[in-house]
């Protein structure tokens, strides 16, 4: 499957963080019109989880050692500290930018002192760690959003934090991020696979967080729907891009009845 | 735009025990015996899952504990060590039932693939692995090492999280302080530990290249790398996390 044409890193790190931040900024503006408006939000955290899904599967691909999970639970815990970090300084609109590239400098800072003190050799360690926070930091502002209506730090604490939402977040993003290198890796692992089930995952994450939303039944209802139109046209993808890179896929059926075992 | 001299200055003491406390949790994740996914078919010595997964597990039933406490009891020892112990029973108890597992649903003994002889019971090992295996289960020398390992992640978790509740319960000038009851300021120490954690356990499982079998493994000697890579990590972190937390207090903890 080599053959197989790739969207290279750069073409998906600026959908992922160029797509992301618009979606998130428009979220924010728009939705003080019109609370409806926070979907875009969720369409930000998908454009990052794929980018994301992404920078994890170049740099697990080396063989982090310890298993993929170790690096999407890293992004998602940067992203954290910086989105907090950055809603916290009360400076309005310039919030979520800051949080972003305070994620990143993180994620660089992490990547020097995995490649220089403790001695990785993957050479894309700096750029990929890099890469995961700022998608990570995303993730989390997008489906915030989403939730809570707003990115203003008192209500994101009280609507996101407080209700422990954050952890759903945490894991059902790190989902979207890390799952679909750690389900698809091996000889015959194909990137256009990857990204499609990185899609569902985060359309899952979008109907969980959708759930969740404060915004108002108009908000919940259209976040929702959308969340699920992903999961259904991406879920359809994988599972035909599936059979495209299988040998062959067949049907086992049901598993006998006590009567047929005899 | 908040006041960030006025939020960082007060708060040295606490941003160099939350340097502190990474860096335990560093060192704490050398301790833990794990074996990741060859563990989990008996194939390695050692707990079957990711040094990740089983430290933050560790750390956050530490945080649990300590947050608890914290509810009840500000002293700084009586924290320290709620997290200490949480850690160390929420690892004891995976512990003893992965070896009745491993003991009596697959038919294994504990034994060390990495020391001819345990150094705590000095019981013979190397007579006793299975061929083709690296050791498996959970033998004494591995359970007594994991225990100390939650010990430290516990003890270091529990400090990041009173180390942040206090810098959220100073009293800044202009602003009333908030309680240490206060929800919203619980709730945002703890994700910022859990974040915390998840980030210095993932440093020292890259150093230990994801597994490790306790204190008398060979790999455990690499420990001071990780302890200076958590050092160095946690000083942004720390600072950064104050500002968070701080700036709860001066947003009145809603």
């Amino acid at each position: 499957m080599t053959e197989q044409k790739m969207i290279p890193p750069n073409t998906l790190m600026a959908v992922g963080a160029v797509g992301g931040l618009v979606c998130i900024y428009l979220a924010y503006f728009l939705s003080q019109a019109n609370p409806i408006f926070v979907f875009f939000g969720a369409l930000g955290a998908v454009f990052a989880s794929i980018w994301g899904a992404d920078a994890v599967r170049r740099i697990a691909s080396y063989g982090l050692g310890t298993g993929v999970p170790s690096i999407g639970l890293l992004a998602l815990g940067m992203g954290i500290i910086a989105v907090l970090f950055g809603l916290a300084l009360d400076i309005g609109p310039a919030g979520p930018i800051v949080a972003f590239i305070v994620s990143c400098a993180i994620g660089a800072i992490i990547g020097i002192i995995s490649k220089k003190v403790v001695g990785m050799t993957i050479p894309i360690m700096v750029s990929a760690t890099t890469e995961i926070a700022g998608a990570g930091a995303l993730l989390i502002l997008g489906l915030s959003i989403v939730i809570a209506g707003s990115l203003d730090y008192g209500i994101v604490v009280k609507e996101v934090i407080r209700t422990g939402f954050i952890m759903m977040i945490y894991i059902a993003g790190g989902m979207a991020m890390l799952h679909p290198h750690n389900s698809n890796l091996g000889p015959d692992e194909t990137q256009d696979r990857l990204l499609a089930l990185s899609a569902e995952k985060a359309g899952i994450a979008v109907v969980l967080s959708g759930f969740a939303s404060v915004a108002g039944m108009g908000a919940i209802a259209i976040t929702v729907l959308i969340g699920i139109i992903i999961w259904y046209v991406y879920f359809g993808k994988y599972y035909a891009l599936v059979k495209r890179d299988a040998y062959k896929v067949v049907d086992t059926g049901l598993l006998p009845t006590e009567e047929e075992m005899q | 735009m908040i006041d960030l001299v006025g939020l960082i200055a007060p708060n040295i003491l606490w941003i160099i025990a939350i340097i502190i406390g990474g860096t335990l949790i560093s060192i704490s994740v050398h301790f833990i015996s794990v074996g990741g996914a060859p563990a989990a078919m008996a194939q390695a010595t050692g707990i079957g899952t990711g040094t990740v997964m089983l430290a933050a597990g560790a750390g956050i039933a530490g945080i649990i504990a300590a947050g608890a406490v914290m509810d009840l009891n500000q002293n700084l020892g009586v924290v320290l060590g709620a997290g200490g112990v949480g850690a160390m029973v929420m690892l004891a108890a995976t512990m003893i039932v992965a070896t009745w597992i491993y003991a009596y649903g697959v038919g294994v003994m504990p034994v060390s693939a990495k020391v001819k002889y345990d150094p705590i019971t000095k019981y013979r090992q190397d007579l006793y692995v299975s061929q083709g295996t690296e050791g498996h289960g959970i033998p004494t020398v591995a359970f007594v090492s994991s225990l100390l390992g939650g010990l430290l992640g516990g003890l270091g978790a529990a400090l990041a999280y009173y180390a942040l509740m206090k810098v959220g319960t100073y009293a800044y000038s202009g602003v009333i302080p908030l309680d240490v009851h206060n929800l919203d300021l619980v709730a945002v120490v703890a994700t910022f530990t859990i974040g915390f954690f998840f980030i210095n356990s993932v440093i020292p499982s890259y150093n230990i290249v994801g597994t490790i079998e306790g204190f008398h493994d060979p790999k455990f000697k690499r420990w001071p790398k990780a302890a200076v890579a958590s050092f160095l990590a946690s000083i942004p972190l720390g600072i950064v996390a104050v500002i968070a937390v701080g700036a709860l207090a001066f947003v009145g903890g809603l």
